[in-house]
């Protein structure tokens, strides 16, 4: 039995819960876009490298402030988003049919290598160091956490909530959720799609840029950074469900990131991350013994489908008849 | 001179792992971003080996391959019935978890790795230039290029090529999906890990960083470019991606550091711009550079497929028409026949409930030998989920299927077609991307090419195998008239001409007793006629057919036997003039009385 302090237990869950809002809030805008849309977007480790990097160019460089600088960042980061899908995985898509998820996926790969070493040309290889406001630690019943761990865990919360509420509330939220289910049907109700899709690209950006702000302040910066946190949105993602709402993605994320803290007590720091893959690794195995339930509760790719043509000659059925 | 050969070394280790991924990702359609690891494996394995117990690097790299097989083959079962998604997800987590235990191993040199290799040596030849690597290498790329090759050009290749489409589709045929699966996971990662363990003993080390999660994309993505499906491709995308950083560096003249960062720019976006182009690859399915140097392009020839096109090798038949015209008669004669055929396929209680909806509700029927059985009915009555029941796609909750005397429930879907029990699927369900042939060559069954020893050991024997698929299915593409079609792909076709292969591919089966759904529905009224004779003349080979139908003018023409089934439940049975003079089921059925 290995001695472990109830302090440390709960230094780790406290740890836990303000790094799984980092990976719940990854999960959600990564959801949302494989969700809807069905683009493997594997670039969105580079909007999220982007988004604070644009910020800390801001600060340093043309001298804003913190905050004004960090909203532009993303924002920014969100128009690049939401580009991509418009001028790279839009015309690709359409151009490559059936094996338009593959070739997203290579697409986005590709991207992703390009815009890392773009990143890398500007701004440098090194870590660099991106200060805002002044850190504070803050000691509550035996543990420790810094004033950007609480601002990230709401800010997390505060816009999955916003998320979910304009799924559910909003006309919005409506033509997302249609777009999602069929997208070809929403089509012929008036649902712009093409946009729905561009709108969910900017909206998951959002939630990447946001994470990547107070990553970056809390650690450093560097080109490379966007890669862990796409793999642990896709993670999340793909365990919540990628059409659930974004509450449960973020429950699902503090879920995981609970799970690789606790598992730092019988591992070492380095290998908490392979522990985290062989419970996935599991849980998948699990799901696809246990049968193919869990299938269709993702959208396949839409592909337009042979659909047989009316019947011509049956005189027997009836209006109600449906096809 | 020794630095290009350095790098036409590293375009054969490069192509040779590329091959092999071409086989699980391209035939098999099994998307991996693991085979880098897979290689770290056949790479470590040779190189702890040759550092502890001095092997020679080959005997190591064999080690490797088992290694590799083995725990490929393992990864391959969680991944049966996942969806693409969820296949990179969980070779991406697999990955991970390879690469995370090798560091975590001490005694495989932890993040260092394993370096300082001692020479590899080849029966005596040290290989300690690029130079003395060249033979070496391209013999081993060409050993992978033949086995993939033979596996992925073949009767077994064509079943990969199903499962990458449909696999439901292809299991309905008699094809064990499962296996097939799991051994083009084992092939590919064995081989994987042969290629891994020759780049390790080329490198002289084994490093996490060499086989890492980049490499496993860099060997993806020489797969995409080069083209999926095709061999020559991957080989042409390797040298392209390894290439292009000493010809940048020839053309574009910068500082070293600056040369590296913007050769990865221009390679991933060439990735970018090669699928917005080509999204098929460089190379596409199909497409032999060999042909197209000789100047043979295109497959097969084209045929102007009109409207007004009629199969041609179809007669009508005059005693089937005055069978037609004169119901009353050929009710009674087909009664009788009915009554006095024996019994092939006997059901009994077969249930099913899908939480609180029953779907079916304690079954019974008999399908008898040379008759044709209707089953009719509103829509949502279940029909469907009766062949889904019989065939074991789905499992009941009780009940029995007898198939001469065997139990059928329980049984995979392959092991019923096998049995002689095969579906039609109301949606068609052909290979869109291959030939109308090869969707019927695939439903022969017992082909020797679909084993793995007899491709591998007995090629004589999977060539006469495949000559004679190949007529049988010829003939059978000539039994509903579209022999002209053999070489056009599936996808090509109209919805008509789709339903007379998915015709011809159930009756390349031989199975004993067919289940067909919906045969004539959703095609014009001239080749229901054509569709009625041949399922007739099915029946009069003897054969055990049920159809499952909404007109009721195909059923007055075909059924020997009707049953008529409401939500779930066979709510009466009979000749269909019966049925449709009882005055309730007139009404279930057209809603008026």
């Amino acid at each position: 039995m290995l001695a472990v302090s109830a302090q440390t237990i709960r230094q780790l869950t406290v740890d836990g819960f303000f790094r799984g809002c980092t990976y719940g809030l990854l999960g959600a805008g990564f959801a949302l876009i494989l969700g809807v849309t069905g683009r493997f977007h594997f670039a969105y480790g580079l909007t999220y490298v982007l988004a604070v990097y644009f910020a800390f160019t801001f600060t340093f460089r043309v001298h804003w402030g913190f905050w004004l600088s960090a909203v532009l960042g993303v924002a920014l980061a969100a128009a690049i988003g939401g580009g991509i899908e418009r001028v790279v995985y839009r015309p690709l898509a359409k151009n490559a049919g059936a094996t338009a998820l593959l070739a997203v996926f290579v697409a986005a790969l590709g991207l992703g290598i390009a815009g890392e070493n773009l990143v890398r040309l500007f701004w440098g290889s090194n870590t660099q160091a991106y200060y805002g406001p002044k850190k504070k630690a803050y000691h509550f019943w035996d543990t420790v956490f810094l004033n950007f761990d609480v601002w990230q865990a709401a800010s997390g919360v505060v816009i999955v909530v916003l998320l979910a509420l304009m799924l559910r509330y909003t006309a919005l939220g409506r033509r997302i959720k249609a777009t999602r289910v069929n997208p070809d049907l929403a089509k012929t109700i008036g649902i712009n799609a093409d946009l729905t899709y561009v709108i969910c690209f900017v909206l998951g950006t959002v939630c990447a840029g946001v994470s990547a702000i107070w990553y970056g302040l809390k650690y450093t910066v560097d080109p490379g950074m966007g890669f862990t946190p796409v793999i642990y949105a896709f993670l999340v993602a793909f365990l919540a469900g990628t059409v659930r709402s974004p509450v449960r993605v973020f429950v699902i994320g503090i879920f995981v990131a609970l799970i690789e803290q606790y598992s730092s007590i019988w591992l070492s720091a380095r290998f908490t991350q392979t522990a985290v893959f062989v419970v996935l690794v599991g849980y998948l195995a699990y799901t696809a013994i246990r049968g193919s339930a869990l299938m269709s509760k993702f959208r396949r790719p839409a592909r337009p489908s042979a659909a047989p043509p009316p019947p011509t000659h049956d005189v027997f059925l009836s209006a109600s008849e449906t096809v | 001179m020794e630095l290009w050969f350095n790098y036409i070394d590293q375009i054969l280790l490069y192509a040779t792992l590329a091959l092999s991924l071409n086989l699980l990702l391209g035939y098999a359609g099994q998307v991996s971003v693991a085979h880098a690891s897979f290689g770290a494996v056949g790479g470590y394995a040779m190189a702890y080996m040759a550092l502890n117990h001095h092997w020679n690097f080959l005997l190591g790299t064999a080690f490797g391959v088992i290694f590799a097989f083995v725990i490929g083959s393992v990864v391959a079962l969680p991944a049966l019935k996942l969806s693409v998604e969820y296949l990179i997800l969980l070779t991406l987590a697999v990955s991970s978890v390879i690469i995370g235990l090798i560091v975590a191993i001490p005694s495989l040199g932890s993040s260092a790795g394993l370096i300082n290799l001692p020479t590899a040596d080849l029966f005596g030849y040290k290989l300690q230039h690029p130079k003395d690597w060249l033979v070496p290498a391209l013999a081993a790329m060409l050993l992978v290029y033949f086995i993939c090759r033979r596996i992925g050009e073949s009767p077994t290749g064509r079943v990969l090529k199903g499962i990458r489409e449909d696999p439901v589709a292809t299991q309905a045929l008699g094809k064990n999906v499962f296996a097939y699966k799991v051994s083009v996971f084992g092939i590919a990662s064995g081989l994987a890990g042969f290629a891994g363990g020759l780049l390790a003993a080329w490198l002289s080390l084994a490093t996490p960083g060499v086989f890492g999660f980049s490499f496993s994309l860099t060997v993806f993505a020489i797969v995409i470019f080069g083209g999926m499906a095709n061999l020559s491709g991957s080989i042409l995308g390797a040298a392209v991606v390894v290439l292009l950083e000493p010809v940048l560096r020839r053309v574009v003249k910068i500082e070293a550091s600056k040369a590296s960062l913007l050769q990865l720019v221009i390679y991933g976006l060439a990735l970018v711009v090669l699928m917005r182009v080509r999204p098929q690859g460089a190379l596409p399915e199909g497409f032999s550079l060999w042909r197209w140097i000789r100047g043979e392009r295109g497959r097969g020839k084209r045929i102007e497929m009109g409207e007004d096109w009629v199969p041609t090798s179809i007669k009508i038949n005059e005693q089937d028409d005055a069978l037609h015209s004169d119901t009353v008669r050929g009710e009674s004669l087909r009664d009788d026949r009915w009554h006095s055929a024996p019994i092939v396929l006997e059901t009994s209680g077969v249930s099913k409930r899908f939480g609180g909806i029953i779907a079916a509700d304690d079954l019974t029927i008999e399908l008898r030998r040379g008759t044709i059985t209707a089953l009719v009915g509103p829509n949502g009555a279940g029909k469907t989920t009766v062949f889904n029941l019989l065939t074991g796609a789905i499992q009941p909750d009780s009940g029995s299927v007898l198939l001469n005397g065997t139990e059928l429930i329980g049984m995979s879907p392959d092991k019923v077609a096998r049995r002689g029990l095969v579906r039609s699927f109301q949606d068609v369900r052909l290979i869109n991307r291959i030939s109308c042939l090869q969707n019927v060559m695939m439903a022969v069954q017992q082909q020797p090419g679909e084993n793995m020893g007899t491709l591998m050991f007995n090629h004589r024997k999977v060539v006469a195998g495949e000559r004679e698929t190949r007529e049988k299915a010829l003939g059978w593409l000539g039994f509903v008239g579209m022999k002209d079609f053999a070489d056009v792909p599936a996808g090509a076709l109209s919805y008509g001409q789709s339903k007379l292969v998915s015709l011809a591919r159930v009756m390349a089966t031989e199975a004993e007793v067919l289940l067909l759904d919906e045969p004539a529905s959703g095609i014009d009224t001239k080749w229901v006629d054509t569709m009625l004779g041949l399922i007739e003349e099915v029946r009069d080979q003897g054969r055990t057919v049920c159809v499952v139908e909404h007109n009721l003018h195909v059923v007055g023409r075909l059924a020997d036997h009707t049953y008529f089934m409401e939500l779930g439940r066979i709510t009466a049975q009979g000749t269909i003039a019966e049925l449709t003079n009882t005055p309730r089921l007139a009404e279930a059925y057209f809603g008026t009385a």
